[in-house]
């Protein structure tokens, strides 16, 4: 399940990143990645629309230094609140 | 060889604003050096569903009817309102009548704006993609075209000099003031109505910025180690500028000298800001004034309370003043206006007046801890008693634009 969901925005990162998914590490950065501040903003409105999710405000302003794998977290936790909350909508 | 173009020096005589701070250029000055923040919870139809909270929003007091023909009224997209309310006020200040001596054909029009009539267009996508209505309003281009406030500033008093728009996202109105004051300078018009306007709190506006996660969700800290972001503004800025001969002549009550600008682009990024290029614009506009930088006193910052920004600056400041710098006094007044795009310059101008006039330097509001990261005297959260001979007021757009003016007492 989790592997399936780090799958997943590993593939957004590379597609946005215009690398092989296979040199994408869970300690990456983005910004080791090559993915700098507008790129991480537009990288994380990809991932919210993938998985129809809203990251809390502040958070984005950090993906670029954070590693991917906090992002998978990042994403696994929204996930999980948003199925604990029943139906998310919005 | 040609010959060396007339060059006169500029002053402003007139200034009007309408502000988060309220109506008229005095309610907004007095605010600004009190520390008073006018940052609060949005007012929008569509605020609960929103994750922006905050915004610095002109108060419901204002009343655009006011002063204004209703036969005009219809015309108007809130950004022409705010210019116009201000134009009024900064035009009746300087006693100018621009019926007389053919002074109308003399003087320019140029107002900044980022985007124009976003209520307009907001409006209008509304009821079109949303409600499936069929029809648009039908003034709904002349309320929404970006040059809308110059015109109608130009209709109103009959101005038929240079009259146009610029665009320069957040430098639009130092970008606007620079354009009216060489025009005047070069002896292409003795006076000008010049500033700059905004009023884009709409829904689709707001959820845009959401999603650029650049919004502070509690307040506007520039320079403070706790800040979160920027906070959005509205609001227009208008000024009366007038070769020194011309206002001179006429006996007229001179609030300062504009006395030179730099213009510069980074030509990095379309949102991270360099240094050296606000840096250069900061030269520019000292030499063009002919101040070395210990002739300045205060530096009105563009200061979006954002990291990206408030580091850039403070570096681009040293690089520019060097050391001088630590003698400065550096405040962000958006702290307590907030960004309101293209009218920041222009609400920013109204500080920097009211500092060179009143010998009062406004404060950088809601600043808690420095950053240490920034290493200037930003004048935290109350106003300093100190004499302002010169001033520097910075504007930094996205798009890697940069547009500084510099101003001297009034002569």
């Amino acid at each position: 399940m989790t592997d399936t969901t780090q799958q997943q925005i590993f593939d957004l990162i590379a597609k946005q990143a215009k690398i092989d998914v296979a040199t994408i590490k869970p300690e990456s950065t983005l910004k080791d990645l090559g993915i700098a501040s507008l790129e991480a903003i537009e990288l994380i409105f990809d991932i919210e629309e993938h998985f129809n999710i809203t990251f809390p405000d502040q958070q984005g302003a950090n993906f670029d230094t954070d590693t991917t794998q906090s992002l998978v977290d990042a994403v696994q936790k929204a996930l999980d609140d948003k199925a604990a909350a029943g139906e998310g909508s919005n | 060889m040609s010959t060396v173009p007339l060059m006169r020096r500029v002053v402003i005589t007139g200034m009007g604003a309408i502000s988060p701070l309220g109506v008229g250029a005095e309610a907004l000055w007095q605010g600004l050096r009190e520390g008073r923040s006018a940052i609060g919870p949005l007012n929008h139809p569509d605020a609960a569903r929103l994750r922006v909270k905050i915004a610095a929003q002109v108060p419901a007091s204002f009343d655009p009817a006011a002063n204004i023909d209703e036969r005009i009224l219809p015309m108007l997209d809130r950004t022409s309102e705010f210019a116009l309310h201000a134009a009024r006020e900064a035009i009746t200040q300087s006693g100018l009548d621009f019926r007389q001596n053919g002074l109308g054909v003399r003087t320019a029009v140029v107002v900044g704006t980022g985007v124009g009539g976003e209520t307009t267009q907001d409006e209008q996508s509304k009821r079109l993609y949303g409600e499936n209505s069929q029809r648009a309003h039908p003034l709904t281009i002349v309320r929404l075209m970006t040059n809308a406030s110059a015109s109608q500033i130009s209709i109103a008093y009959g101005l038929r000099g240079p009259t146009y728009a610029v665009a320069s996202a957040c430098a639009s109105a130092n970008h606007a003031i620079i354009q009216a004051a060489m025009m005047i300078r070069y002896g292409m018009a003795d006076a000008a109505v010049t500033g700059g306007t905004e009023a884009c709190i709409t829904y689709g506006a707001l959820r845009a910025w959401e999603a650029m996660r650049v919004l502070a969700d509690d307040t506007c800290r520039p320079f403070s180690v706790n800040r979160r972001g920027l906070v959005l503004g509205e609001g227009a800025g208008i000024f009366v500028l007038e070769s020194l001969e011309h206002a001179q002549a006429r006996g007229a009550t001179i609030l300062a000298e504009l006395a030179g600008s730099g213009m510069t682009a980074d030509a990095t990024d379309i949102v991270m800001p360099s240094a050296d290029g606000a840096a250069s614009a900061m030269r520019q506009a000292l030499a063009d004034a002919g101040l070395a930088p210990e002739d300045v006193d205060y530096i009105n910052a563009h200061g979006t309370g954002t990291l990206a920004n408030d580091v850039t600056e403070s570096k681009a400041i040293r690089l520019a003043f060097g050391a001088h710098a630590d003698r400065l006094a550096v405040s962000s007044t958006k702290s307590m206006h907030g960004h309101a795009l293209g009218a920041s310059g222009a609400l920013e101008l109204v500080a920097v007046v009211g500092a060179l006039r009143d010998s009062v330097v406004p404060p950088t509001a809601n600043l808690d801890k420095v950053d240490p990261a920034c290493d200037l005297d930003y004048v935290p959260n109350v106003g300093r008693e100190m004499p302002v001979r010169a001033a520097l007021s910075n504007s930094f757009a996205f798009g890697g634009l940069n547009a500084v003016l510099a101003l001297k007492r009034a002569p």
